[in-house]
């Protein structure tokens, strides 16, 4: 403390000048609000923090979202667009007219010959969807989900791939589904974030951009949350300073700041204030969304959280535990969804059988079918499937060619194909018990309806209450929109 | 197929009809065909607007076709795409592009037949159009500088950007706000300026100096200081997209990354003349005798992304990477959107796609190219170092090569008496037989080589020195960019790098001024006529991205869009006095800080009177400053500094401080490791963090630093639960409340002393009572709780044991400065 009692004295004599005591009540708001207002969000001006509850354009079917992301692109040809003919010309070459203007990441042209594919598939539900014998816990939700076998995309290698699902364009920089939602909408959740994400398996090609909020404002990007340990960074106080201290410390914060306010009237200083109040209410709230106590066993074996996980040498899933990881971030996902979370985003990497296809495959099945099958079924049982969307999603798909990277003759994977693949939706307004779309019969190019990311985009926004062309933001002198410069909404998904 | 044939049966049908009525008539360009096209095409092939670079109102661009090439053949009707367009049996390619718009049957083969007998023009349509854009757009006029108003009642003018601004104000009914507190205007320029508040020591030799002019005095000092590189180097920054690493997929580090960081804290803590600034880091490798550093200047256009995900094309990516500098390029310098033209002509300013990529073609040629650059102090003692330890693993190794070559001479003859001759190579066939006492050396030499090479304890030795040598220690390099190969450049039909236009050269945007150089253009001519008096935009732009930093707002609030979509300027005139006094001061950036911190409007109270917010909320006319929350990297700068533990030292690698644990498990495959940096490399200040794309330091992205994946003019300022969760808990953020509260804890002052001079410290400014009363409680209330708990005292310094001093009142400190580092105010610039 070198600052001399003296000189301080000195400078409170200078005699200091009287400040304003009054605050700006109410109308500081029009400043911290800038942001939204520049960009026309809809709904009420009173309460503008980023998350505050903004009426959608329509009435939506959707309140809330869980995206299920298997990084990578899981094989369609295995799991959910069955292509007998592949079995019949395996070992044979493409018509040169199907490769001839294609871009391939590692085939070899030359050499590339058709693999089979060993799966079985049969018809499930009421409406007797194929699905393939390596997710038959998921194919007892076959009238629930909506399959579409014809989704394309222009990326062909996983990062912009990732980017181009995520965000819509294959750039880095834009915002992402979930943050575009939130944008829209706000989140319910006065607790929680309205927009979080968990991770199982190894990380993602894409990492944290996958759930950018892009050049909208930070608030929007999606906060991850871990299933065990400190659910929330720097959630936990440091060691010695225990929830008593805590409360103290944010009702001193508050009373300085207060007061602080009332000398410069600055309509920020609420917000930090707000800020402060939320970041001690999640100190409590987020411990207990991880805390499992309160489910049943019941539940706990319908997700499978105590599974015993198969070894498996080398393999890409990311190692010892994911059964466990995934499952619980399933339940997770729920829980969120039940505290007014808006967009869950569940990840999981990877997914990119390049090679050794049928054991691989066959592992991260296991690991996923059972706890997503689980989700569906526990979010209809408690009323929340309607109001839910859960969609299971990848970057693109892989191609019925083996892959022979390298000239190599052991073929043992697929290649990545973005030209036509399978996801599935099911819940928040999605008419389930159905397929849509049809590939040729080798699964190669698509024959009817077919869906580009961007026009799922549009349907996913549809069923939130939203227009996508008018969701839009101001960046760099563009209107921009999650759905680039394109995307029609997919009526046929719609109940 | 169907309407092809009808389309073909009409010509024939039509010429036929002709015949019938004599000869085959001459189609009459003027009065047959150009209706035709005036009618359907003009509306968006015209002088107003030219669609995929088009024009169909007269003769010689019609010739000359568009973006994808010619579109008429003379002679040859089915080889010219205009027929294929109109005749609209390609959705694709259909014009005009709405079915029911289509041009009559009748038409097309009209349109046809004159193809075929050659597409004659009269003369008058021959002429070149020439056609020069104009605008009467602000921004593309030429600065001119304003005279500075002379009122006699301008009284609280200090200087002329207050004349500017005050004759503003007074016409909105506005009073300028009286001036900060002395202390208050003391940290403002502290952290406008060097981005850290003022010591203690500091803040004594400001309130010392009591003669007129002290102010002024500290605003050089300040100026001065190494600190103003590293602040301003981190506004740059954001501009150049640095990071560390390459960002898809695997994120592979950038390991000499930093040497731009350092060229640019170097180039602004001796005041380069921006013009200068912007040459060099544009084409400092195009400069005569390029020196090392402006050769490093150039890593300002190697940040853009790289992917080296398996299995990518490989020139996507790096067309990618030229479009990134082109767009940059443009957005930093001119304010211009030109990244819009990409795909289709500027929608809303004078930009065609042509004119895209023309300004593409300056970079289209460009390699990156790693070169080795000078070690910095410290550098080479380590390279050295690193090289004498790779010799002495390397000495032992060639030792035992040395002596399994010893051994293998001594019973050569016996070896050589096994050898099979047959299977051996000719020269060494030759050598069987003689004894090795009689070979020469040379003979002798080259058998002992042909044993080694057979040799397993030989290979296996080699083997590991072949290996050694791959880890041997580099000498550090700079990423720069170079000049390669020349590359052609064609227009990217809608921005698709696989569907090549015409061929285009290097060229500017036509509505700005032409470029003074005659010749070639390269990039260095770019740079030149960038920084040239004749360009209106860069002075505006840097002037108003200067203003933006030390006002929250910029005179145009759209930084990065000077164009017709952009917002207009809120006071043309300053602006414009701003840009040529930049200009007219040498160029110099800390005249112009110099010139905006002296002004009255600068050292306004930023209190907000609630009239003034109501005439004018978002402070556009600047009867008042403005309260900033403090940038990411300048919020950790503030808790280092003020609990003391911050790093002097300037420049130097980025360094990875600690995050929480998880973060980089959240890249591809755990393909990043996060080496937490040791001693004082974790006290450095954020613009040196280590900046990886796919797993960014957290507590920086929590405060809105921008991905680094594009240029970011102006940062968003978020204020959210997580970042007050981070500045209470994150370990970096904890370990200097708790180094302050232990330095509180260790004052020899009576408590209250303690209180106010640690509020002084974090604030600059002295408590109020009533805030005095508050900390007071506080800390009081800290004590009851440890003294209930002693227990929970210790735990604060359990990992740091401390056996001296009373755990409890330390305890009880350290959570004080938790909350004194909490308050709203430290993180914000009054």
């Amino acid at each position: 403390m070198t600052l001399s009692q003296k000189m301080l004295d000195e400078y409170r004599l200078q005699g200091r000048r009287s400040f304003l005591t009054n605050q700006a009540s109410g109308l500081g708001l029009l400043a911290a609000a800038s942001l939204l207002q520049e960009n026309q969000v809809q709904g009420s001006a009173q309460d503008l923090s980023p998350f505050a509850i903004r009426a959608p354009h329509f009435a939506p079917k959707a309140k809330s979202a869980i995206c299920i992301y298997l990084e990578g692109a899981p094989s369609q040809i295995d799991l959910f667009d069955p292509k007998p003919k592949l079995n019949e010309l395996n070992g044979q070459k493409l018509p040169e007219s199907m490769t001839k203007n294609v871009r391939f990441a590692f085939i070899q042209k030359e050499g590339a010959r058709i693999l089979g594919c060993p799966r079985q598939f049969s018809k499930h539900g009421g409406c007797g969807m194929e699905i393939s014998d390596f997710l038959p816990h998921l194919a007892t939700c076959a009238d629930d989900i909506s399959l579409v076998r014809s989704m394309h995309t222009e990326a062909f290698n996983h990062h912009p791939g990732q980017l181009m699902m995520n965000t819509g364009t294959p750039n880095f920089g834009r915002p992402s589904m979930g943050s575009w939602i939130n944008y829209g909408l706000g989140s319910p959740s006065k607790n929680l974030p309205g927009y979080v994400v968990l991770s199982a398996g190894r990380g993602t090609s894409g990492g944290t951009s996958n759930w950018s909020s892009g050049f909208l404002p930070t608030p929007y990007t999606g906060v991850l949350f871990r299933n065990q340990g400190e659910p929330v960074l720097n959630l936990n106080n440091p060691q010695g300073l225990d929830v008593g201290i805590q409360k103290a410390s944010i009702e001193g914060i508050r009373n300085l700041n207060s007061i602080r306010n009332e000398m410069v009237g600055d309509p920020e200083i609420n917000s930090r204030i707000a800020s402060y109040e939320l970041a001690f209410r999640m100190q409590s709230a987020a411990p207990e969304l991880i805390d499992l106590k309160s489910e049943t066993k019941q539940t706990l074996d319908a997700y499978g959280l105590y599974r015993e996980e198969p070894e498996l040498k080398a393999s890409r899933g990311g190692g010892k535990g994911q059964f466990h990881s995934f499952a619980s971030n399933c339940l997770l996902a729920r829980r969120l969804v039940e505290r007014g979370v808006r967009f869950v985003s569940l990840f999981h990497a990877s997914w990119d059988h390049h090679s050794n296809l049928n054991a691989e495959l066959k592992q991260n099945c296991m690991m996923a079918d059972q706890p997503v099958a689980a989700l569906i079924k526990d979010l209809k049982q408690r009323g929340l499937l309607d109001s839910t969307l859960v969609i299971w999603l990848s970057e693109f798909g892989r191609t019925p060619l083996g892959e022979n990277r390298g000239g190599s003759t052991n073929v043992t994977g697929r290649d990545h194909h973005p030209f036509a693949f399978s996801i599935w939706m099911a819940g928040g307004g999605i008419k389930g018990g159905q397929v849509i779309g049809k590939t040729d019969e080798l699964g190669w190019n698509i024959v009817e309806d077919p869906i580009h990311i961007n026009d799922l985009h549009a349907t996913l926004l549809h069923l939130f209450g939203m227009d996508h062309l008018k969701l839009s933001y101001k960046f760099q002198g563009r209107d921009f929109r999650l759905t680039d410069v394109a995307g029609k909404v997919v009526n046929k998904l719609l109940a | 197929m169907k309407i092809k044939i009808s389309v073909l049966f009409l010509i024939v049908f039509s010429v036929a009809t002709q015949a019938q009525s004599g000869e085959i008539s001459k189609i009459d360009y003027v009065s047959q065909i150009k209706p035709i096209l005036v009618k359907n095409c003009v509306s968006c092939h015209g002088s107003e607007k030219q669609k995929g670079g088009l024009r169909l109102d007269f003769g010689d661009p019609i010739l000359k076709g568009g973006n994808s090439g010619a579109i008429v053949v003379p002679g040859k009707s089915k080889e010219s795409k205009i027929i294929h367009a109109i005749s609209g049996k390609d959705s694709e390619s259909r014009m005009p592009p709405e079915p029911k718009d289509l041009i009559s049957a009748d038409h097309v083969a009209l349109i046809s037949t004159w193809i075929d007998q050659g597409a004659v023009f009269p003369k008058q349509e021959m002429v070149a159009s020439g056609v020069v854009k104009k605008s009467d757009h602000w921004s593309f006029k030429p600065i001119v500088n304003p005279p500075v108003p002379q009122n006699a009642s301008f009284k609280w003018a200090r200087n002329p950007i207050d004349v500017f601004v005050y004759e503003q104000m007074l016409r909105e009914g506005l009073e300028p706000s009286q001036e900060a507190e002395p202390l208050t205007l003391l940290r403002r320029i502290y952290l406008d300026l060097i981005g850290v508040p003022p010591t203690q020591s500091e803040i004594d030799m400001f309130l010392n100096d009591k003669l007129p002019g002290s102010y002024e005095r500290a605003v050089d000092r300040v100026l001065d200081s190494p600190r103003y590189g590293e602040k301003w180097a981190r506004y740059w920054l954001d501009l150049a997209r640095y990071a560390d690493s390459d960002g898809y997929e695997k994120d592979t580090g950038r390991p000499y990354a930093w040497r731009y960081r350092q060229w640019l804290i170097d180039a602004l803590n001796a005041d380069m003349p921006f013009d200068q600034f912007a040459i060099e880091q544009l084409a400092g490798d195009l400069l005569q005798n390029a020196s090392l550093d402006q050769k490093t200047a150039t890593g300002f256009h190697r940040n853009t992304l790289t992917n080296k995900e398996g299995g990518v094309d490989q020139e996507q990516f790096r067309v990618e990477a030229v479009v990134d500098r082109a767009n940059t390029t443009a957005k930093v310098f001119l304010g211009l959107t030109l990244g819009c033209a990409q795909c289709h002509d500027h929608k809303y300013d004078p930009i065609s796609q042509r004119e895209y990529y023309q300004f593409f073609a300056f970079f289209n040629s460009d390699m990156e190219v790693n070169i080795p650059a000078s070690p910095l102090p410290g550098e080479q003692e380590l390279f050295d170092r690193q090289l004498e330890q790779h010799k002495s693993k390397l000495a032992p190794i060639k030792a035992s090569l040395d002596a399994r070559k010893k051994e293998i001479q001594k019973d050569l003859d016996e070896w050589m008496s096994k050898l099979n001759k047959d299977s051996l190579p000719t020269k060494i066939k030759t050598l069987v037989g003689i004894p090795s006492s009689k070979m020469t050396a040379v003979q002798k030499n080259e058998l002992e080589s042909y044993r080694l090479s057979l040799d397993d304890k030989a290979k296996a030795i080699q083997k590991q020195l072949g290996d050694l040598e791959k880890n041997a220690p580099v000498q550090t390099m700079t990423q720069t960019l170079a000049l390669g190969k020349p590359r052609k450049t064609n227009i990217h039909i809608r921005g698709d790098f696989l569907r090549k236009g015409v061929e285009v050269e290097p060229g500017t945007p036509s509505v700005l001024p032409l470029p003074v150089a005659k010749g070639e253009l390269r990039r260095f001519e770019l740079a030149q006529w960038i920084t040239g008096n004749e360009n209106p935009l860069t002075r505006r732009v840097i002037a108003n991205w200067v203003w933006h930093k030390f006002f929250g707002r910029g005179i145009v609030p759209t930084l990065e869009d000077f164009g017709t979509q952009g917002e207009k300027p809120s006071n043309p005139k300053l602006l414009d006095y701003l840009a040529t006094t930049l200009s007219d001061n040498n160029w110099s950036l800390k005249s112009l800080h110099r010139l905006i911190v002296s002004s009255a409007v600068y050292r306004q109270s930023s209190t907000v009177e609630p009239e003034k917010l109501r005439k004018d909320p978002y402070n556009v006319f600047l009867s008042r400053q403005s309260r900033l929350r403090i940038d990411a990297e300048g919020v950790r700068d503030v808790f280092l500094s003020v609990s003391g533990l911050i790093d002097q030292r300037i420049g130097g690698q980025s360094v990875k401080p600690p995050q929480p644990p998880g973060i980089s498990e959240l890249t591809y495959a755990n393909a990043v490791k996060w080496n937490e940096s040791k001693g004082l490399d974790r006290y450095r200040r954020g613009v040196y963090i280590w900046f990886q794309r796919t797993s960014p330091y957290p507590t920086l992205m929590m405060f809105d630093a921008p991905d680094s994946n594009l240029a970011c003019v102006r940062r968003e300022r978020s204020n959210t639960p997580l970042q007050a969760l981070a500045l209470m808990n994150d370990v970096v953020f904890f370990e200097c409340s708790k180094a302050l509260g232990l330095s509180l804890a260790g004052s020899a002052q009576p408590p209250l002393n303690t209180i106010r001079a640690a509020f002084v410290d974090c604030l600059s400014r002295l408590p109020s009572e009533r805030e005095m009363a508050q900390m007071e409680n506080l800390l009081a209330e800290f004590k009851r709780h440890y003294q209930s708990n002693p227990d929970l005292a210790l735990k604060v310094f359990e990992n740091a044991p401390d056996p001296k001093g009373d755990a409890v009142v330390r305890a009880s400190w350290v959570a004080f400065a938790r909350v004194l580092l909490n308050l709203d105010e430290v993180i914000v610039r009054d």
